[in-house]
């Protein structure tokens, strides 16, 4: 057993594991588990395929600067997608017909009513899920292998071995964690946790796509939380300024209308 | 068509926040592969951050006014 390989992958697999847990969490509450846990499973056998058949010339053959990007991007536009949608209803601007609204809507009468509600696989839960878990799973590979391959060529299979062994307690540690924290995530409103997931997505997305254009990002990782927090900063700015612009729109109605009506009024008397 | 209209709906939905970051990937691009750019591949990260947030705030502000 090399300790110090399985504590440097241990270390540095807790990082993605949590990166991935994270938005498995994040996809279960907010849309629902099943769709969640069908993504990672299915990207974790996707893992498997390719671990296998690759196995240590995967470290030679995936482009992991090119699988960053592509999955940067995407999470970026799905991360904005969701945080815009959030902003909007916080500041009271949401549309009024909206189909997503209904469907809530119907959802929530359907819980009042006391029927239950069957959980479908919803397309775009899967989709997170699996494009999350198989980014940071070929990442995990990767430590794996390479710190395993680092030891030397005579001591390889036990540097691996013990790369591996130090992941899995890594992943299995994260794992007991988020379900511990699984429950008292259900109790925070729905919007909320929606633009919670807005800010994530938007910040992994922006951390993985700088990857792929070879951006050192000062402090490594450790640079998301800076991008949660200039996200989420920037959001409650332009939440505050809409919500001041909704006001001044419904006093312009509000003067429209009262004008209108005392102008009627003059028309009207004889 | 019908296609294509379903995966822009799924991905994404909005045309500004589509087309902002398109042109942000598009830069970075250059900026990473043109070698006459390259003294500007420091500011990769602000460039990328920047635009993120203002694509954010112009969808917001295109909502807001249309709702007037």
């Amino acid at each position: 057993m090399q300790w110090a390989v399985a504590i440097a992958s241990f270390l540095a697999s807790a990082v993605e594991f949590v990166e991935a847990f994270t938005i498995v969490l994040v996809v279960g509450v907010t849309i629902n588990w099943r769709s969640s846990l069908v993504g990672a499973l299915a990207a974790a056998a996707t893992l498997a395929v390719i671990v296998g058949t690759l196995g240590v010339a995967l470290v030679q053959y995936v482009p992991i600067g090119i699988l960053r990007l592509v999955v940067g991007i995407i999470l970026i536009l799905f991360g904005l997608k969701w945080l815009k949608k959030a902003i909007l209803r916080y500041s009271g601007l949401k549309a009024l017909h909206d189909e997503e609204a209904i469907f809530e809507e119907t959802m929530a009468e359907l819980r009042a009513r006391g029927e239950t509600i069957t959980p479908r696989l919803e397309p775009f839960g899967v989709a997170l899920s699996y494009k999350a878990v198989l980014l940071e799973g070929l990442e995990v590979a990767f430590i794996v292998i390479t710190f395993g391959s680092s030891i030397s060529k005579t001591a390889t299979v036990s540097g691996i071995g013990s790369a591996a062994i130090g992941a899995a307690i890594a992943g299995l540690l994260v794992i007991l964690v988020g379900a511990l924290v699984r429950a008292p995530l259900k109790q925070v409103p729905e919007n909320t946790l929606k633009f919670i997931v807005g800010i994530m997505l938007t910040s992994f997305g922006t951390f993985w796509a700088g990857e792929g254009f070879l951006i050192n990002w000062p402090l490594a990782d450790a640079f998301i939380l800076i991008l949660v927090v200039l996200y989420l900063t920037t959001s409650f700015i332009l939440v505050a300024a809409l919500k001041q612009t909704k006001a001044r729109q419904l006093a312009m109605s509000s003067a429209d209308s009262a004008s209108f009506i005392e102008h009627e009024q003059e028309e009207v008397r004889p | 068509m019908k296609a294509i209209k379903a995966i822009y709906n799924f991905i994404v939905g909005d045309m500004i926040i589509l087309i902002g970051i398109t042109i942000t990937v598009v830069v970075l691009a250059l900026i990473n592969f043109v070698n006459a750019l390259a003294p500007l591949s420091g500011a990769s990260a602000y460039i990328l951050i920047i635009a993120v947030l203002v694509v954010l705030t112009a969808t917001l502000m295109r909502e807001a006014r249309g709702k007037r």
